[in-house]
């Protein structure tokens, strides 16, 4: 997968790897916006009243 | 040739799969204190700069129509200095996940601050920038202050940390059966969960309210200026 990605990127290695790295925080602000917060319901941390909301 | 292609896709879906549980820790663990130690902040700075700009002597408590709060709207600030001396966070209206991650969450069908009844609070333990992590500490005799902007409640702590399970909902009652109080009152309880990463249990502390004083008369003895 990544060896597919880092192929199909253009540019010499130094382009590939800037467009990497910005690729990477990409995927890390999705994640820290919008999946996380999404998940972390699921899980028991967030379970602190007592009428089950 | 596929061998390869299939443990070399395997392998890249592990890191993967490692990568983001250690994301999802570091979000849990360093980000979600970070976000509602900002909320937190900008909430008491706006509750702060809202109750400078109305006159402050108005009325005293007793005779103040209980305002209406509003969902996820800030209302008062709480301090318990046994959690820190400068241990503070605001308290807003209602108990729904997006604004508990901003602060203190004061059951909707509970009485207002100060009020007769059971002014009940709810605060995350762990996550969220911690606001009740140390809540085990607290013993009878420990002072729960908050303001909301004209008064200054002090009610001290006479029953807890108290355990129960998630659906006990009598101990938010106007008179909680357990708490050992024997008639109406001026009360507040305060929930969290308990063990300190799990859900199985809530922690529960009764106070009942011991003092209250103008904001004009300065901050009360209890928080030690």
């Amino acid at each position: 997968m990544y060896g597919w990605i880092w192929r199909h990127l253009p540019g010499n290695a130094w382009v590939r790897a800037l467009i990497s790295i910005v690729l990477v925080l990409a995927v890390v602000y999705v994640l820290f916006q919008y999946v996380f917060p999404w998940a972390e319901p699921l899980l028991p941390f967030n379970d602190v009243t007592v009428d089950g909301q | 040739m596929t061998v390869r292609l299939v443990v070399r896709s395997l392998s890249e879906l592990c890191i993967t799969a490692g990568a983001l549980v250690v994301l999802f820790v570091a979000y849990l663990l360093y980000w979600t204190g970070v976000q509602a130690a900002d909320a937190g902040a900008a909430q008491i700075d706006t509750l702060q700069r809202e109750w400078a700009g109305t006159p402050v002597a108005a009325a005293p408590a007793p005779a103040r129509v209980p305002a209406p709060y509003v969902t996820g709207k800030g209302f008062a600030v709480m301090y318990v200095p046994r959690l820190g001396r400068d241990w503070e966070w605001p308290v807003l209206e209602g108990t729904g996940p997006d604004v508990l991650k901003r602060g203190l969450g004061h059951y909707a069908r509970t009485a207002p601050l100060g009020a007769t009844g059971n002014f009940a609070v709810a605060g995350h333990r762990r996550t969220h920038g911690d606001p009740f992590k140390d809540f085990p500490r607290l013993r009878p005799g420990d002072a729960i202050v908050l303001t909301d902007g004209t008064t200054w409640f002090t009610y001290r702590i006479d029953r807890g940390p108290y355990r129960t399970v998630p659906g006990d909902t009598a101990v938010v009652d106007p008179v909680p059966r357990k708490s050992g109080f024997d008639g109406p009152g001026r009360y507040l309880t305060l929930t969290t969960c308990d063990p300190e990463w799990g859900s199985s249990h809530r922690l529960i502390v009764w106070a009942h309210l011991d003092a209250t004083r103008p904001v004009t008369d300065g901050r009360p003895q209890a928080l030690g200026s």
